[in-house]
This record gives structure tokens, C-alpha cells and sequence, in this order.
């Protein structure tokens, strides 16, 4: 049987045994994610010199963080819910050779980690951020998260959701990323462009994609997917009549300088000034 | 190297040292967010790092700091931040994590009395946090410095037994040292102990045959962007990261592995000091700053009362050095322990201790350095 071109990117095994079947559920749209960025990592390697060994994935916890465990054949760190961006930024400092790819989901971005995505945005530390909106906590069983849609029920609001939902993409844009845009995965080519483009930009991107969880909003894969396509509007053609609709495109695509190279400034000038005892 | 601090002696606040320290060590990432009375430490990481070519960065709040030690770390850099109490206490999750993934870096906590926000004096409250303040099993190593020489020396120390046992070391200080300012010397660099972590490279290891967390009791570690493919994780593993198959056997072999990587090897790990114990009749146990006013209070007992008193000062604190202390002291009269706690220490000690001696006397202060008058008076009172 023909393999994947994206499984050399996987690790089928290890030392210590299989590493595969990933555990997503039939369906999921985390898989499609990660096959995503394979691509444009796949493009950027092979279309731009990029180097393998210095793409780093993190993740936290949650669905979207299984990606970021151990099956990845790249660097990675499947760490602490809510930190990936924190811990991204140490890793940046200690190398800034490195291609920080941060897989987060909602919770990870929106909820636990929020005042880390907000500051890393601020900052504009060089780094890719690719965030799986499912819209609920899928591992923990489906509750709300921040971006859960008013009225939508989940395992905590059987009632409803009574809460406004968080656009992700309108805080990073204010917070300061460099590159900002929203696709869904029923728009794989847009998302690939989107992430190498991302990778490229200097200073923080966020590409956050909508993703479909079959299982807890119990409805099938291909009748979410078809939903994302007639829910969204394109960015530019937003207007009185789109109204309820999900803005999706480029949010922001500006060029400013990221955190390291305003750093290497400062480290230029303290070295002309004398050291103090 | 050119802007490291110059051998010879100098003159600075300890929690200054510390920061040179850490330069000394070749630390080349600090994180930090502020908070009385650590700031003075993040202070002059700020002004000094980027005069090394080091990195400096002031993060959101104190998990952020610690957070980003643990990608620095990853990324192959020895890191450090300095906090006090409530942001130690925010690192607690961090410190897990490193302790499970076995990801060295150094945590200074220049401890304030609690809890809540407390005060911003001095304290030893935050001792059994350092050892049992993170969820789960496994532990840190913990060591208590009582001079700005040692805020500078074990700085150095922290590191090199991060580096050498793979492993998050918390530097447990406190606000007296921490602001006290003191003449302290710079050895030259070339004399200093300075492990740095084995890489699977150095030992001829394939990134298709490399474990993460096995090859001995301490596994190299390979940097991100060393190509080893490198997948950290937090979740119970196998020696090569692989987590399906959970079994409660494979989670005791990975837990096991954490304990005997401390725990198994006290001796070679901590450290404790000893003065006047070939004659001593009773022993005063201590650690931190307080050992500065006790060796003066047990010096004038000897001196002037004529009670001898022998002192033990635990330099390393965990993990906790039962079996050396039990062979420094076989027998005894009365054992004081004066903490700037209600008595914390107390608790191993006594558990290492009390069939080897008549009693255990705490000696307790809150929020102030202990003077020497109360260590003596309670000597005094407790033996004549």
C-alpha cells in the first residue's frame, strides 16, 4: 500500500515499541491540521532551503496537543496546558534559529493561556502560532471553552451557553502579531498558504483554523465541514447583508520588527556602556 | 566572557551576586517578573545580561518566567529566574513538569513570610514547598545559602547540579541574605566546577536509538535543533517518550527512576557543614541565614556559659540528608533547630534523629532574622 507523503514526518515507532494509530477520533479535523503544516513546512524545505532540524513543535494540553506528542519526527515539546507560548519564548531566546510552530487549541489559547497569547503578541516574539478552534474542550469530554457560540449546549452550559464567545483573531490582531488569519478546515489550500506564510513573516503569526468536533457536537464530519464553508464570509466581501456570519482571511499582515532583533539593539548599546560594580 | 565579572573582590548586595553568578555559570537566559524582595535580583539580570550577549526578558507574571526556563532549557540554555513566595508558590506546576521531564534550569526564591501576600521580610516558610509543593512524586534538589560569597558560589553550585543531575535546583534564599551587601571574591572562572548536561551525541548515541529519559541514571539530553528529534513530554513515558501501553508497572519504573536519580544518591548530592562537633554535648541544627547568628550564639555559649554546643548547618537542604546527619551525630543531649518558621525542618530532623538524642528543642521567629540573644537565651534556658 502507497504511504502518506507526510508519514516520514511521523514516527510510526520507537525503541520502546508503535507510536501509531494517533488517537483522534474518526473524523476529526486536528489530523487535517497537522497535515496542513506539514505541507507548508514541506513547501518551505523543499521550495526555500528551510531546515528540518530546526522546526520545533509545542503544544499543551487537549486534543490539538496529542499532535505535538510523540509521534512527531521534529523536535517537540507536549507540555504544560495553557504555557506553550511561554515556554516557546524561552526556547526562542536560548535559540533564535529555531522555527517555533505552537499547535494550541481554544482552551489553550483563549482560556489558561490568554495572558500569554496577549503578551506574545505584544512582544512579536518570532514565532507560528496555529490554533485548532473546535469550539469545546474536546478531551475532557465537550465543555465550553471561550469560543464556544451563545446558545450552543456542551457538557457545562446544558442549558446554553449564555456567555459571548471570544474572537481570537481580533485580540491577536490588537495585541500586536505581525500576521493574523482565520480558514477553516474545509480550506486546506488557504490554510497551507496561510502557515508559510506565517513561518515566514518576522514576529508573531496566528493562524487560527475552525475545526469540527463530530463527537461532541454529535453530527457528521462532512456535514460540518460543508457548514464551515456556508457559516464563513470572506474578510473583504463583510457587510449588512453577511451579518452572523465568521469573518475569515487575512486579519493582519503588517510588517514591524519582532522581539529578538529590537533585543540585539539593546544588547548593542549596553555593550558600549561601561559595566557598573 | 569579555563583560563577566573580573576575578578578585567585590562589593555588592547578595541578590547582585547571585545574577553574576549566574553569568559566571554561563547562564544565558534570564526570565523573570518582579516581586519584593526578589526584584533586585531580575534588576540586575536586566541591566547585566545584555552586556554579556545574554538574554534577558520580563514575562507576564511568574508562571510565564518559569515557563519560559523550561523552553529555554529545552533549547539547550542554562536559565534562571529569581521570585519570592506567592510566585514560587505559581511556579509549583512548572517545577512538576521539570521534575517529570527531567529539564534542568535554577529557580531562586528570596522567601517572604506568608502566607497569602504576608510580609516582605525574611523567611524560611517556603521550605516544605520546595520539596513538596509541586504535585506528584519526585523531587528538586533545594540548597540554602547564608552569605552573598554563597549567593555567588551556589548560584555556580545550582547549575552545576542542574546540569549534572538533570534537574530543576531552587536556590531556597531569603531577604536577609538576598539584600545584605558583603565583600565577596571572584575566583577565576578556569577553578570553577561547571557540568554541562550530556547530549546523546557526546556519547556516540543515533537519534534512532536515542532515550530520552534512559541510557543510565541520568540521560543525556539532546537541545532542540540538535536533530535528534527530541519529543518532551509530561505524561508517564517509557524510557523513549512513548507513552501508549500505560500500564501502573510502567508508571512505577518512570517514577522510580525520578527517585532514585535524587534520592539515591544523597551522598553524592548534599551537602551539610559541621563546627564543634568532637566535643559537643547538645547541637544546633540550621540552614539559610540563620546559621549566621547561630554559629555567633553557639561560639558565646562555649565562650562565656560553658555549655557545649556543637552546630550542624544543612547547606543543601533536599533532598534531605538523613544518613549523613545520622552519622555526624550518634549520640546527643538536647538538638535545637532555630527556622524562621514554626518549625518546618524540624519535621525530617526529628525523623532522622530522635533516637539519637534526649530531645529536639525549635527554636521559631517569624518574618526577622533570629538574633543571636534569642538563640542563646534558649539555650540557656533549655540547658541550665
Amino acid at each position: 500500500m502507497k504511504k502518506h507523503p507526510m508519514l516520514k514526518y511521523l514516527k510510526e515507532s520507537g525503541p520502546c515499541g508503535d507510536r501509531l494509530p494517533l488517537i483522534m477520533c474518526p473524523g476529526c479535523g486536528a489530523g487535517q491540521i497537522l497535515n496542513f503544516i506539514f505541507m507548508a513546512i514541506e513547501s518551505l524545505i523543499t521550495e526555500k532551503g528551510y531546515y528540518k532540524d530546526n522546526f520545533v513543535f509545542i503544544s499543551g494540553v487537549g486534543c490539538h496537543a496529542r499532535l505535538t506528542s510523540h509521534y512527531l519526527n521534529f523536535d517537540s515539546g507536549w507540555t504544560i496546558h495553557g504555557r506553550t507560548l511561554a515556554i516557546a519564548t524561552g526556547a526562542l531566546l536560548a535559540n533564535p534559529e529555531l522555527h517555533l510552530i505552537v499547535i494550541t487549541g481554544d482552551g489553550d489559547t483563549g482560556a489558561i493561556g490568554g495572558n500569554h497569547f496577549i503578551h506574545t503578541c505584544r512582544r512579536n516574539l518570532n514565532l507560528t502560532i496555529v490554533c485548532s478552534n473546535n469550539k469545546l474542550y474536546g478531551m475532557t469530554g465537550g465543555q465550553s471553552s471561550p469560543t464556544t457560540l451563545n446558545g450552543e449546549t456542551t457538557s457545562t452550559n446544558p442549558y446554553g451557553n449564555f456567555e459571548a464567545d471570544f474572537d481570537l483573531c481580533e485580540l491577536a490582531k490588537t495585541a500586536g502579531a505581525s500576521h493574523v488569519a482565520r480558514w477553516t478546515t474545509a480550506h486546506p489550500t488557504q490554510s497551507i498558504k496561510s502557515i508559510v506564510k506565517g513561518i515566514e513573516k518576522p514576529g508573531t503569526s496566528f493562524i487560527e483554523i475552525l475545526s469540527q468536533c463530530p463527537t461532541h457536537f454529535k453530527r457528521s464530519p462532512s456535514e460540518m465541514l460543508r457548514d464551515f464553508k456556508k457559516q464563513t464570509v470572506r474578510l473583504e466581501k463583510m457587510d449588512e447583508t453577511t451579518a452572523g456570519k465568521i469573518p475569515i482571511g487575512e486579519f493582519q499582515d503588517i510588517q514591524k520588527p519582532d522581539w529578538m532583533s529590537s533585543y540585539q539593539k539593546v544588547v548593542h548599546s549596553a555593550q558600549n556602556k561601561t559595566i557598573q560594580d | 566572557m569579555d563583560h563577566l565579572i573580573q576575578p578578585g573582590v567585590h562589593y555588592l548586595q547578595g541578590s547582585q551576586a547571585c545574577a553574576e553568578g549566574a553569568l559566571m555559570a554561563g547562564c544565558s537566559v534570564y526570565a523573570g517578573y518582579p516581586i519584593t524582595p526578589a526584584s533586585e535580583v531580575m534588576e540586575h539580570a536586566a541591566l547585566r545580561f545584555p552586556q554579556v550577549g545574554a538574554r534577558f526578558i520580563q514575562m507576564e507574571d511568574e508562571i510565564a518566567s518559569s515557563s519560559a526556563l523550561l523552553g529555554a532549557s529545552l533549547a539547550g540554555a542554562k536559565a534562571i529566574t529569581a521570585t519570592s513566595s506567592p510566585g514560587f508558590s505559581l511556579m509549583q506546576e512548572v517545577i512538576s513538569y521539570a521534575i517529570m521531564a527531567e529539564v534542568p534550569f535554577v529557580i531562586v526564591d528570596v522567601q517572604r513570610p506568608g502566607p497569602g501576600q504576608g510580609y516582605i521580610t525574611a523567611s524560611q516558610e517556603d521550605v516544605m514547598q520546595a520539596r513538596w509543593g509541586h504535585h506528584g512524586e519526585g523531587s528538586a534538589i533545594s540548597l540554602a545559602p547564608s552569605s552573598v560569597q554563597e549567593m555567588f558560589d551556589m548560584t555556580i553550585e545550582a547549575f552545576h547540579l542542574a546540569e549534572t543531575w538533570r534537574t530543576p535546583v531552587l536556590l531556597m534564599t531569603e531577604e536577609t541574605v538576598a539584600h545584605m551587601r558583603e565583600r565577596f571574591t571572584v575566583p577565576p572562572r578556569e577553578s570553577l566546577s561547571l557540568a554541562k548536561r550530556k547530549k546523546p551525541q557526546d556519547l556516540g548515541i543515533q537519534p534512532d536509538e536515542y532515550l530520552p529519559w534512559g541510557h543510565g541514571v541520568v540521560a543525556p539530553m539532546a537541545a532542540w535543533g540538535d536533530g535528534y528529534a527530541f519529543n518532551c513530554v509530561g505524561l508517564t513515558h517509557h524510557e523513549d517518550g512513548n507513552v501508549t501501553k500505560y500500564s501502573t508497572e510502567m508508571h512505577h519504573r518512570c517514577i522510580s527512576r525520578l527517585k532514585t536519580k535524587i534520592e539515591g544518591h544523597v551522598d553524592e548530592i548534599a551537602r551539610l557543614e559541621t563546627f564543634y562537633l568532637d566535643d559537643c554535648e547538645h547541637v544546633l541544627i540550621c540552614y539559610g541565614s540563620v546559621f549566621r547568628t547561630a554559629i555567633e550564639a553557639v561560639e558565646e555559649a562555649r565562650k562565656n556559659k560553658g555549655l557545649k554546643v556543637g552546630l550542624v548547618r544543612m547547606v543543601t537542604l533536599w533532598p534531605f540528608a538523613e544518613e549523613k546527619l545520622r552519622r555526624c551525630i550518634e549520640t546527643t543531649g538536647t538538638i535545637f533547630v532555630p527556622e524562621m518558621n514554626y518549625g518546618m525542618m524540624l519535621h525530617p530532623i526529628t525523623a532522622a534523629l530522635r533516637d539519637r538524642c534526649e530531645r529536639i528543642v525549635s527554636i521559631p521567629e517569624l518574618g526577622r532574622l533570629h538574633t543571636p540573644e534569642l538563640i542563646l537565651s534558649s539555650l540557656s534556658r533549655e540547658l541550665q
